[in-house]
């Protein structure tokens, strides 16, 4: 597998996550991600065994209230039902909506539902060129590097490679992400993009 | 030696066939029957606007009296089709005006319609009756009051759910004050107060109202006095339902309700208030259409009303309904026929209420008399759509739309091509049919070889190859209307089955696999087609021939390319005549 996901950063991380064309470190890299990848499997698969499998369906992670980020056209329904589900949403708040139950705790429609979880760390991802947006619980991370093999298990794995990772910040800022420590990152993310390279 | 019935017998038989095939088949065999019937018919149906044009038309049939006449493809419901595409009403009414000076009744769908139309309409035709705006837009509450103030005989003003620019509410004063024709109103869709006093006195003045369905604006405190002015009324829309609990109000209510002995069909309740929906119990014996749609209100109290109207044919509804509701509408309504249940959160990720596939498997076990089905819900097995083929056989319409693109079975994770194809092998008087869920080829090969009376398939996010598109093409004998959209179906089936396309009335495929090529090719196979292109990033000859196009409409026509195309839209053979020359 190859890693290339490429992000500019400046020298005094800690972590060296610069994956770039290190065959030292890209197998070493290769061996934790594989471990990761093995033990988010084996969570989907002990849950498989316990109840209903669940699926990651395409939805799952995603929040289409915010118009741009969905599918035109779908789910069928025309303008005068739209204006009413509309109205309802703001009524009930953002709160309701983001309260997601996550694989590990028993997927969708099973299990316990995460009330104690805060609301505020999930974000909204967008890949350049994908029409659908995804959300990432920023809580289940303490690095980068866990943030990024997220990402690319959601996205397709190679095309997240040559793509860089920004995100908005408080102010409103569109920023490269790993630029600053990990903790000071999530204090200020709002939302996260993958831009391709070049841009 | 030649007997014939004379013309005025002919005339005379003929008047009693009122269904168009019935019409076509006679016209059919012989000259002088195809004279007699085309002088003598009343009434047409032009399923798309663009394929015949008005002049045709008129040539053909010079004493029309009612027409009915269809604009954009389906999926502009769902804003597929982009601002500006076309279906203009006016070159038909221009004409109309002056070819058919007795013309009664327009009925649109879909179609553009102006202020100017409106005029014209209402200044071209003496004894114009029925007005009905189905999904229209592109008029303004102006438009509306040239129609009140000019149509002297005016019977049905019905706007359907149509995009009105809401100027004012003055409209309704244009009514003159001896005008008391009126038989039904729908204004449910427009924005604005109306001028309430208006409204009352037209109610007041017009013993034949029948359907009155209000608008949004309309306060509840205001119903009382429209029903008792109306005690004759078969059908009535509420405007928003809800106000503070006051006695007065409700007492007033339930006695204005109790005084409609005639009401059947109940619509609207915006922001309906559980508390006002008692004041209904006195009228639901006799209800047999119910449209809850746009009422957020909970499951029991809507197992509270429902449980009172046993003579039920029609339910609209929110999932707000869930399970347990359901289960009691398959106990109390046994006359039903149509159950249409809407989403209330479609665009949470999270399931906000409890309706699932059970909901819809209980209503099928328990209404022998359902034919017609919409359902919105999150989960579905192949499992339930098996039992609910089985339970319901006489099924007409099915649409099932499962919220997330391309779900499985949730209960084994296989696609749901088995549920589906069991839908289409039992019910074989499936007339038309929308897909969701996870589907391979294999769900197409069932509908190709068992939906021989389907002649409407709505397919979204389905598929593997060309091979499902080929399977649909070539099996469904009787198939009017495709539409697609999100499927990698491309050329070939496309290009294998051209001939197809010329017996139905159209094609839509949206964010497809179809190439410019291929367009190009198919339209000078078929010259009997428009083949229009649809796509925001500019001329396809900007882009490779191989190139997929962002959509494509594929129509038949005898009225060859439009001219009101705009710059996004492409008709493949004008394309291909302006190359040669």
């Amino acid at each position: 597998m190859n890693l290339q996901l490429e992000l500019a950063l400046s020298s005094n991380l800690d972590e060296g996550f610069d994956l770039n064309d290190r065959n030292e470190e890209r197998q070493e890299e290769n061996s934790r991600l594989m471990k990761r990848k093995r033990s988010f499997d084996e969570t989907f698969e002990e849950i498989k065994s316990v109840q209903v499998p669940q699926t990651l369906s395409l939805l799952d992670h995603i929040d289409l209230c915010d118009e741009e980020d969905r599918v035109v056209g779908w789910p069928p329904i025309n303008s005068w039902r739209k204006k009413i589900c509309h109205h309802h949403q703001n009524r009930r708040g953002r709160n309701t909506i983001m309260n997601y139950v996550t694989v590990e705790n028993g997927g969708r429609d099973g299990g316990e539902r995460s009330g104690g979880r805060s609301n505020f760390t999930y974000v909204k991802v967008k890949m350049e060129g994908v029409g659908i947006a995804r959300k990432v619980d920023l809580s289940r991370h303490h690095s980068y590097q866990t943030l990024i093999e997220t990402l690319m298990a959601m996205f397709d794995n190679e095309k997240v490679q040559g793509y860089k990772l920004t995100y908005q910040d408080k102010e409103g800022d569109w920023l490269l992400a790993g630029d600053m420590p990990w903790e000071t990152f999530i204090n200020s993310v709002q939302r996260l993009k993958l831009l391709r390279n070049g841009h | 030696m030649a007997y014939s019935f004379p013309e005025e017998v002919l005339e005379y038989v003929f008047a009693f066939l009122s269904y168009d095939k019935d019409r076509n088949a006679v016209s059919l065999v012989c000259k002088s029957w195809y004279e007699i019937e085309r002088c003598c018919r009343r009434r047409i149906f032009i399923g798309n606007c663009y394929a015949v044009s008005p002049q045709i038309v008129i040539r053909r049939f010079p004493e029309v009296r009612a027409v009915k006449i269809k604009g954009k493809p389906h999926f502009a419901d769902f804003n597929l089709v982009p601002e500006g595409w076309g279906a203009y009403v006016y070159p038909w009414i221009s004409a109309m005006a002056r070819s058919y000076p007795w013309l009664e009744e327009i009925k649109l769908k879909r179609m553009v319609v102006t202020d100017e139309s409106l005029e014209l309409i209402s200044k071209s035709f003496k004894n114009f009756k029925i007005l009905v705006l189905s999904s229209c837009e592109g008029f303004t509450t102006d438009g509306l009051a040239s129609i009140a103030a000019n149509c002297r005989n005016l019977r049905e003003l019905d706007l359907g759910e149509s995009e009105v620019e809401d100027l004012s509410g003055h409209w309704l004063s244009h009514f003159p004050d001896n005008f008391t024709s009126l038989v039904s109103l729908n204004m449910s869709c427009l924005g604005s107060e109306v001028s309430f006093s208006a409204l009352e006195r037209l109610v007041l003045r017009c013993p034949n109202l029948r359907t009155l369905r209000l608008n949004r604006a309309v306060p509840v405190e205001k119903l009382p006095s429209l029903l008792r002015g109306a005690p004759k009324l078969v059908e009535f829309g509420t405007g928003a339902y809800s106000a503070e609990i006051q006695t007065d109000i409700f007492s007033n209510l339930v006695e204005a309700f109790s005084g409609c002995k005639q009401l059947k069909r109940l619509s609207g309740f915006w922001d309906a208030v559980p508390a006002y929906l008692p004041a209904m119990y006195c009228v639901c014996s006799r209800i047999t259409s119910l449209n809850l749609s746009y009422a957020t209100v909970q499951s029991p109290d809507l197992v509270e009303l429902i449980s009172q109207c046993p003579n039920l044919k029609c339910l609209w509804v929110l999932d707000h309904i869930e399970d347990a509701g359901l289960k009691v509408l398959s106990s109390y309504c046994k006359d039903l026929q149509e159950l249409r249940v809407f989403p209330s959160d479609p665009y949470g990720a999270e399931p906000n209420v409890s309706l699932t596939e059970e909901g819809l498997v209980t209503v099928s076990a328990g209404c022998p008399k359902l034919q017609s089905v919409l359902y919105f819900c999150r989960q579905m097995s192949n499992a339930a759509l098996i039992t609910i083929a089985r339970n319901r056989p006489n099924l007409i319409r099915f649409r099932l739309c499962i919220i997330d693109p391309q779900a499985p079975d949730y209960l084994t994770l296989d696609p749901l091509d088995t549920g589906f194809g069991a839908i289409v092998e039992h019910c074989k008087e499936l007339r038309r049919l929308s897909l969701s869920g996870l589907l391979t080829d294999r769900v197409f090969e069932y509908i190709g070889t068992h939906a021989k009376k389907l002649e409407m398939l709505s397919i979204a996010f389905a598929g593997d190859s060309d091979l499902g598109l080929h399977h649909v093409l070539s099996g469904c004998e009787s198939l009017r209307k495709l539409e697609i959209m999100d499927c990698p179906f491309g050329d070939k089936a496309l290009l294998a089955n051209a001939a197809k396309l010329e017996t139905m009335r159209s094609l839509w495929m949206s964010s497809c696999s179809v190439s410019y090529g291929a367009c190009k090719l198919l339209a000078q196979k078929m010259p009997k087609l428009n083949v229009e292109v649809i796509d925001e990033r500019g001329h396809p000859d900007l882009r490779p021939e191989t190139c997929p196009v962002e959509k494509l409409y594929i129509y038949r026509t005898v009225s060859g390319p439009r001219v009101d195309k705009p710059d996004f839209v492409w008709t493949m053979d004008e394309d291909a005549v302006l190359r040669l020359s």
